[in-house]
């Protein structure tokens, strides 16, 4: 089948899709399998295990779109993107992922600290350093554009979590990626 | 402000949350405004990283578990009475299950009452009222959850039969297909027991 894009499903295919259209789901699979895999990409350890949410993620958007109600542009997309996230979160708490990163306390300056180390590393290779957790927030609030409250309630944890594990990310990112800062 | 700010007063002043007092030092004081700058230039980074696409198409995968989890929800019939009967027979499984044997069955013979066992927690499940009942929003999407793994397993054991693969493999999956219907049953017929997985 061709590539669709999201903006190419038009409401009948989506009406078709609630119906439980095989064809009509396949559109709107092949219009969103890039966006659901990238999320997933980004918040799971594998690219094994990002297939899995994609595969996760399209059976429960197959099972419930006939209950979706979005009209605004762009719901559907939000929705899908939302189904994918809350399915990579639950996989990251399924598997216990250890979070084993050395965890920077924020007590200090965010500029450049004595002992700081610039490895100066590929942004793509220290974002895969991060813990899960906090790839996922930095992920899912600096890129995707949650707010820390949807964050938090996706994740089954407080605002103040998500905060925490955002600031936790850049002062990580910063060091790996070895900024420097102003003076 | 005395001092310069944190990553976490940076954060707040770039998402429009922060204090006034922080948000006056990092337009006053050049080394803060540079780290904000920074953190401008790392997220623009971050959402100009390229887009991963799956390597395999998955479609199939999925067609194939959405189909075959629509037709297992169509078995379903409703009957009050099975409430009870389910219940009974849930518990007496669970108590009267003989303990595996110290030795290990064979992979066949193991399969075998796999699979036996997976077709009778199927009836449990078909003798419960399912469509009946109201369920709140955790449960519902603890089923939800559990019915898409238990699909996933499915297309497995077909591909598995399809491709002749191992007796272990082939067994390992019908392992988890019981795990997880077991998990199902007590989630529709205990829904408060169910916690997590």
């Amino acid at each position: 089948m061709a590539q669709v894009t999201a903006a190419a499903l038009d409401e009948l295919a989506i009406q078709r899709a609630k119906g439980g259209d095989l064809a009509a789901l396949e559109r709107v699979y092949r219009a969103y399998e890039g966006t659901v895999y990238g999320v997933a990409h980004r918040i799971c350890r594998t690219p094994e295990e990002a297939e899995e949410v994609l595969q996760e993620t399209f059976l429960e958007v197959c099972r419930s779109i006939k209950r979706f109600r979005g009209s605004a542009p762009g719901s559907l997309t939000a929705w899908i993107k939302r189904v994918a996230s809350s399915k990579a979160l639950i996989r990251i708490r399924r598997e216990k992922y250890r979070d084993t990163e050395v965890l920077e306390e924020d007590s200090g300056w965010a500029g450049r600290r004595d002992g700081d180390v610039g490895l100066r590393m590929d942004l793509e290779a220290a974002l895969a350093q991060l813990s899960e957790t906090s790839r996922a927030v930095v992920w899912l609030h600096d890129v995707e554009g949650y707010t820390h409250e949807e964050i938090a309630e996706q994740m089954g944890k407080t605002v103040s979590f998500s905060k925490s594990q955002l600031s936790r990310a850049h002062a990580r990112l910063r060091m790996m990626l070895g900024e420097e800062a102003g003076c | 402000m005395l001092r310069h700010c944190t990553i976490s007063e940076l954060l707040e002043v770039r998402d429009g949350e922060g204090t006034a007092t922080a948000r006056a030092h990092v337009e006053q004081c050049e080394a803060c405004g540079a780290e904000l700058d920074r953190l401008h230039q790392r997220v623009a980074a971050l959402r100009a990283l390229p887009r991963h696409s799956p390597p395999r198409d998955r479609w199939p995968a999925v067609r194939e578990a959405f189909v075959s989890a629509r037709r297992r929800r169509r078995w379903s019939y409703t009957s009050w009475a099975g409430l009870a009967a389910a219940a009974g027979l849930v518990l007496f499984v669970g108590v009267n299950t003989p303990p595996r044997p110290a030795v290990a069955a064979s992979a066949p013979e193991e399969i075998a009452s796999l699979v036996e066992e997976s077709q009778q927690l199927e009836r449990v499940l078909h003798s419960y009222n399912r469509q009946g009942r109201v369920v709140n929003g955790v449960t519902a999407a603890a089923i939800a959850e559990l019915e898409d793994r238990i699909a996933v397993v499915d297309v497995g054991i077909d591909r598995a039969q399809l491709q002749a693969a191992p007796h272990e493999a082939v067994a390992d999956l019908w392992r988890r297909r019981v795990t997880l219907m077991d998990r199902l049953v007590n989630t529709h017929v205990q829904p408060v027991t169910y916690v997590g997985y």
